[in-house]
C-alpha cells in the first residue's frame, strides 16, 4: 500500500513553477529522504500534501485518500512537523501539546495518556510545565515533532527538521524518526543534508527545479555515477586556463569550476590524477591542493546537475 | 468544539500577555484615576480656594434727606461680611484709600474696594454715577473678578430696587396715594432682603434660585459632580480602550503567521472557518472581560453609577458587538504585526477623537456631535451616556441595535477578506 502516492504534481506562484510535474510514491511503513538544494521545490510539494497549498496540476494522496478532494481524511492520517519551529511560546509544553491534541480531535484520558507518552518520547516530561518560549532551540525541535506524533498518524511529514540544532539533538531528533519507523510510522523526511538521507531512508527522491531528478535507494542512486570518483582540486591561478585542456584528459567523465575550486568525476583517480598534474605543469597552473571522495549522494546530485548539492 | 478550543487557547494566551493586560485593564483605569486625582476636589461639591482677602473702605453717609435707613455703600460692605461668603472671602475694614492701598502693596489684602462717600447721595440724584473703586493685586485675576462681579451685581439689585420704587410711586400716585417715609424704608427693606436672599440662593442652593440643575444618579440616588465627571471619563476610557483591545486580541492572527502556528493549524484537521470562528470568539470574549472588569472597577474605585442592570447589559452587548465588527475589519486589511502599530493607532484614536472619548465632559458643537453617528464608538457613546442618565433599557433599544448592525457589517466584511485571505 502506498503511503504517500503524488503524480504529475505541479505548483505556480505566478510565473514561477515551483514544482514541474514531481512524481513519487512512499510505502506504507518506510522512509522516503527528499533531497535537493534550496529552492528545489522540496517545501511547496510538503505544503501541497499538508494541505496548506493547493496544486495547479496533479494530485497527490495520503493513504489513499486525495489532498483535494478529501482533505480533512488525509490530514487525519497526517502528522506535520514544519521546518520552523511552530509552536505558542507564552504556554507550557505540555499546554502546547494538549492543544495540538485537540486539534486533532483527541479528548479526555485518550489526550492525557498520548500527551505523557509524547513527552516521554521526546524526552521532556519533566520540563512540561515550562514555557515553551524558555526552551532552547534543540528542546523546542523535539516539542514541534512531538505536537505532530499526538494522533498516531500513519504518515508523518518532516520538513528539515534538524536545521540550525546542535549535533546532540540532531542526534536525538533522527534516532526518534528511525523509532518510529520501526513502530511502522511511513516518514516523508526532507532534509539538504545527503548523511541524513544516507542513514535515515529506504529510498530517496532528490529534487531539482520543480522535478524528482532521481529516485531509488542509496546504492541505487550511486550506481548512477558508476565507479566514478570525486576529486576536488585547489589551483594557485584561475581554473579557466586550464579547464578546457583536463576536459581532453582520458578519464576525466565530468569536470567543472566554482568558485575558484575545480570539482572532476574520474573513473579511476590512480590513474587520471597524475595526467592532470602533467597537464597542469605544461600549462604552467601550479595545483596547491588534491581531495579524493569516494562516490556519494552529492556526486549522483553533483553528476544529474553539475552543480553541489549545497549550492 | 474545536472553536472553543482555540478561543480558550487565545483567552489564556492574551491573560499571560503583560502589555494586553497593561492596554486592556491598566491603561484605562490609571488615566481615570489621574482624572480623578486631578478633579479630586469636586467632591461632594465641595470646591476648594484659597479665600479671597478684599478690604472694604467704605465712606458712605446717608444724605440727611434720604429716605433710606442706610447709605448704600452699608450694603456693599456688608455683603462681603455675610456669613454665606465666609468660607472663601475674608474681609477686613480699612479707615480710607491710603490704607487699604497700603494693605494691598503688603499683600495683605488682594483687592480692595473703595466706596465713596457721596455713593448714596450721587446715586440718589438721578443721572449722577460715582463709581466704586475696585484695586487689585495686579498678579491676580480670579479675586479681583469675584469681587468686580459681586459688587456690579449687588448695584445692579439696588437699581432693580429703584426700578421698583418707581413703578410702585406711579401706581401709588395714579391712585391718588403717596407713599411715605416708613413704606418707602420697608419697601427698600423687603426688597433688599429678597435680592440678598436670591444672591445666597444662586450662589449656594441653585434649585432655591429657580435654576434646574438635572442630576445624571441614576435610580433617583443622590450624586456628586465627581460621580457624574467620572462616569464620563470612565466611559470614554472604556470605550476607546475596549476598541483598542478588540483590534490587538484580533491582532494574534498575524502573529500566528508570523509564528507559523497558524499554517499549522491548516495541517491539523481542522476546517479554515472553524479555526477563524474559534479566533472572533476570543475577541469576543476577551473584550466582554474587559468590560465587566472595568465596570466592577469603575463602581468600586471611583463610585460609577453605570445604571440600571438591563441598560448595563445592552451597552457592554452593544460594545462587544462594535469592537469586535471593527477589530475584525481593521486587522483583515493588515498584512503584518508592524503594519498594525501605525494603523490602529490611527484608526483608533481618531475614530476616538471624532466620537468624543476624550471630550465628554466638554460640551462640543452639535455639528461635531453629528460626526459621532457615523462611528460606532460615538453610537457605544451614546448607550453609556443614556445608561449613566439611569435611562430604562427600552431606552437603550435604539443604540444597541445601530451598534449591532455596524458590527455584523464590519465584521462580516473583515471576515470575508481573512476567508478570501486564508483560502483553502
Amino acid at each position: 500500500m502506498n503511503a504517500i502516492e503524488v503524480i504529475n504534481l505541479k505548483k505556480s506562484f505566478g510565473d514561477l513553477l515551483a514544482v514541474d510535474g514531481a512524481s513519487f510514491k512512499v510505502d506504507s511503513g518506510e522512509v522516503l529522504s527528499l533531497l535537493g538544494p534550496n529552492g528545489a521545490g522540496k517545501s511547496t510539494t510538503i505544503s501541497i500534501l499538508s494541505g496548506l497549498l493547493l496544486p495547479t496540476e496533479g494530485d497527490a494522496f495520503i493513504m489513499e485518500h486525495s489532498v483535494t478532494k478529501e482533505p480533512t481524511t488525509a490530514k487525519a492520517s497526517l502528522g506535520v512537523v514544519p521546518q520552523d519551529i511552530a509552536l505558542y511560546p507564552d504556554l507550557s509544553a505540555g499546554e502546547n501539546l494538549v492543544f495540538w491534541g485537540k486539534m486533532y480531535g483527541l479528548r479526555g484520558s485518550t489526550l492525557k495518556v498520548r500527551v505523557d507518552e509524547v513527552l516521554d518520547i521526546i524526552g521532556l516530561a519533566d520540563r512540561q510545565k515550562d514555557a515553551v518560549g524558555k526552551f532552547s532551540g534543540g528542546m523546542k525541535r523535539r516539542v514541534n515533532i512531538g505536537a505532530a506524533l499526538l494522533h498516531k498518524p500513519d504518515v508523518i511529514i518532516m520538513d528539515e527538521p534538524t536545521v540550525g540544532i546542535d549535533p546532540q539533538s540532531r542526534r536525538h531528533i533522527l534516532d526518534n524518526v528511525k523509532e518510529l519507523n520501526q513502530k511502522g510510522m511511513t516518514v516523508l523526511y526532507t532534509t539538504h543534508y545527503m548523511e541524513e538521507a544516507t542513514e535515515l531512508s529506504q529510498h530517496i527522491a532528490i529534487m531539482d527545479k520543480g522535478k524528482v531528478i532521481a529516485y531509488g535507494t542509496h546504492d541505487e542512486l550511486i550506481k548512477l555515477v558508476g565507479e566514478l570518483t570525486r576529486i576536488d582540486i585547489t589551483l594557485n591561478t584561475e581554473a579557466e586556463k586550464i579547464l578546457s585542456e583536463w576536459r581532453k584528459t582520458e578519464g576525466v567523465s565530468r569536470i567543472d569550476s566554482t568558485d575558484g575550486k575545480v570539482t572532476a568525476l574520474v573513473d579511476d583517480s590512480n590513474r587520471v590524477l597524475p595526467r592532470l598534474f602533467d597537464t597542469a605543469a605544461q600549462v604552467g597552473v601550479r595545483i596547491t591542493s588534491v581531495d579524493i571522495q569516494e562516490p556519494n549522494l552529492e556526486m549522483v546530485f553533483l553528476h544529474l546537475t553539475g552543480r553541489a548539492l549545497r549550492d | 468544539m474545536k472553536i472553543i478550543d482555540i478561543a480558550f487557547k487565545d483567552l489564556t494566551r492574551s491573560m499571560r500577555s503583560l502589555f494586553l493586560i497593561g492596554m486592556a485593564l491598566a491603561a484605562p483605569l490609571l488615566i481615570t484615576l489621574l482624572i480623578y486625582f486631578a478633579f479630586g476636589s469636586l467632591k461632594s461639591g465641595d470646591i476648594s480656594m484659597t479665600p479671597i482677602k478684599v478690604g472694604i473702605v467704605n465712606a458712605d453717609v446717608l444724605p440727611t434727606n434720604a429716605q433710606l435707613e442706610s447709605p448704600l455703600g452699608k450694603s456693599v460692605r456688608d455683603m462681603f461680611f455675610d456669613d454665606s461668603v465666609k468660607s472663601w472671602i475674608t474681609a477686613s475694614e480699612y479707615a480710607d484709600e491710603s490704607a487699604a492701598r497700603a494693605a494691598l502693596n503688603a499683600q495683605e489684602i488682594g483687592v480692595a474696594v473703595i466706596i465713596p462717600k457721596t455713593f448714596t447721595q450721587d446715586y440718589l440724584a438721578a443721572g449722577i454715577k460715582t463709581p466704586i473703586t475696585i484695586l487689585q493685586d495686579p498678579t491676580l485675576t480670579i479675586g479681583p473678578t469675584v469681587a468686580r462681579e459681586m459688587v456690579t451685581s449687588l448695584l445692579d439689585g439696588v437699581a432693580g430696587g429703584g426700578v421698583a420704587y418707581k413703578i410702585i410711586q406711579v401706581r401709588l400716585e395714579a391712585n391718588g396715594k403717596t407713599l411715605d417715609r416708613a413704606g418707602i424704608t420697608a419697601l427698600f427693606e423687603r426688597y433688599a432682603n429678597w435680592y440678598a436672599d436670591f444672591q445666597r440662593a444662586l450662589f449656594h442652593q441653585p434649585e432655591k434660585a429657580a435654576l434646574v440643575v438635572t442630576s445624571p444618579a441614576a435610580g433617583g440616588e443622590a450624586s456628586n459632580n465627581l460621580q457624574s465627571m467620572m462616569g464620563l471619563v470612565m466611559a470614554g476610557q472604556l470605550i476607546f480602550f475596549s476598541f483598542f483591545t478588540g483590534a490587538y486580541a484580533m491582532m494574534s492572527i498575524l502573529h500566528e503567521a508570523e509564528e507559523g502556528t497558524l499554517a499549522r493549524l491548516f495541517t491539523t484537521p481542522t476546517n479554515r472557518t472553524v479555526i477563524l470562528m474559534g479566533k472572533f470568539l476570543a475577541v469576543f470574549l476577551i473584550v466582554m472581560i474587559q468590560g465587566i472588569v472595568l465596570l466592577i472597577a469603575g463602581r468600586l474605585i471611583f463610585g460609577v453609577r453605570w445604571g440600571e442592570a438591563g441598560t448595563i447589559i445592552l451597552a457592554v452587548l452593544g460594545q462587544m458587538f462594535a469592537s469586535v465588527g471593527l477589530a475584525v475589519l481593521l486587522v483583515s486589511f493588515i498584512k503584518t504585526s508592524k503594519q498594525a502599530g501605525p494603523i490602529f493607532g490611527g484608526a483608533l484614536t481618531g475614530l476616538g477623537m471624532l466620537s468624543g472619548l476624550f471630550t465628554t465632559n466638554i460640551a462640543m458643537p452639535a455639528s461635531f456631535n453629528a460626526i459621532g453617528n457615523f462611528t460606532p464608538q460615538g453610537w457605544v457613546l451614546k448607550a453609556w451616556k443614556l445608561s449613566l442618565a439611569g435611562q430604562p433599557a427600552k431606552e437603550m433599544v435604539l443604540p444597541f441595535f445601530v451598534l449591532v448592525v455596524m458590527g455584523i457589517v464590519l465584521f462580516a466584511i473583515g471576515a470575508m477578506m481573512f476567508r478570501k485571505r486564508y483560502a483553502e
